[in-house]
């Protein structure tokens, strides 16, 4: 499943190179305009790309991940432990 | 009437632009003499206009409104808008709205229902290839976007139809032109998956015999099966059916391919050979 107000914040932000400075300067003041669940909003906050990709097309996210400057290394890392843990999870039931 | 005079293929990895310095040396050169090869071909093809078959990676469509499939029939289509691809020389492209029309007329009357856009923004996907090959002064471009991003995707078999109804619209169409097709993506890679970055060269390899020997069924088959089973970008090859078709199915030379890491891509390029130009 999609997220839309997810989908929508990551689709704005690789869209706009002044909203994604404006992001890199102030999320809060961002992710105030979009109607995000408590959860997903916590999950942005703490660049919980796990979470995250559950729930975005991949390309989004990878883009999303480029906007915020989080380096390539910490994301093929992060995206790659998110991996593993879903498959993980999915072997014990 | 006009006249098909070439189909090409050509991968279009945001990395040849966004990372080239990081890309070794040797694929630097391989990855050259391919876009260069490419580029080559169409020029020599001179095309009065050409049918670009790319996807849309989230510039025109998001999922409010997705079309599957969309012609651009605008006179005019905006040049990329991704911010790493400022340098690009194509900040506008001539469309050509009598060909998309006639394209469009055709897809109905032979019973597509293709999605439509006045006016579009061509992302890398359609400049990468046109940049890289050397174009220069490009021709009339009639933009075709395939959903190969988001599921569900237009199946392989309909996208091989949507190719061969291409090539009838082609030689339908009223005016003594020449007109070229040119579809981008692929072949394999992952874009923000837990696969990210693995390439499958031996699932590369056979899809290119594939597309060689121009057999219908058994590409559309070995491309149902594996295609669910690797990288999302792979959806992209559903581009290079669609050029498959428009060929007439009479198999491809490859131009080249470049398993290269540094881009995440195995980039592939190749030209269709053609019953009579």
């Amino acid at each position: 499943m999609r997220d839309y107000w997810l989908s929508k914040l990551f689709f704005d932000l690789q869209r706009s190179a002044p909203l994604g400075e404006e992001y890199r300067g102030s999320r809060k003041k961002i992710l105030d305009r979009y109607p995000l669940k408590p959860e997903v909003r916590a999950a942005l906050e703490r660049d919980d790309v796990a979470f995250l990709a559950a729930r975005v097309n991949p390309y989004l996210l990878r883009f999303y991940f480029v906007v915020t400057g989080m380096s390539e290394a910490e994301f093929l890392s992060k995206v790659r432990t998110a991996g593993a843990d879903a498959a993980a999870r999915s072997s014990h039931g | 009437m006009a006249k098909l005079v070439g189909v090409f293929a050509s991968s279009h990895a945001p990395l040849i632009i966004r990372g080239w310095k990081d890309v070794s040396p040797s694929r630097q050169q391989e990855l050259t003499r391919s876009f260069t090869e490419l580029g080559r071909r169409i020029k020599a093809a001179r095309p009065d206009v050409l049918i670009e078959i790319s996807p849309d990676h989230w510039v025109n469509f998001f999922i409010d409104n997705l079309p599957s499939i969309c012609v651009g029939m605008g006179e005019i289509h905006d040049g990329p808008a991704e911010p790493w691809m400022k340098d690009c020389p194509y900040k506008t492209i001539a469309g050509h709205p009598k060909l998309a029309n006639h394209i469009l007329q055709t897809a109905i009357e032979l019973d597509f229902e293709p999605s439509v856009s006045h006016h579009l923004t061509l992302d890398h996907g359609f400049c990468i290839p046109l940049w890289r090959g050397g174009l220069g002064p490009l021709p009339p471009i009639v933009p075709i976007i395939f959903n190969d991003l988001e599921p569900p995707y237009p199946s392989v078999r309909r996208c091989m139809q949507w190719g061969t109804m291409l090539a009838d619209a082609v030689r339908t169409y009223p005016e003594d032109i020449r007109v070229a097709v040119l579809a981008t993506g692929g072949l394999s890679h992952s874009i923000g998956e837990p696969t990210m970055g693995e390439i499958d060269e031996p699932f590369d390899h056979e899809c290119i015999r594939h597309f060689e020997k121009g057999d219908e069924r058994p590409l559309i088959e070995f491309l149902n099966e594996r295609l669910p089973t690797i990288g999302n970008g792979a959806a992209e090859i559903r581009n290079w059916v669609a050029a498959h078709g428009a060929a007439g199915k009479r198999g491809f030379e490859l131009i080249g391919y470049c398993n290269c890491p540094e881009v995440y891509v195995g980039c592939g390029f190749a030209s269709w050979n053609l019953a009579s130009v």
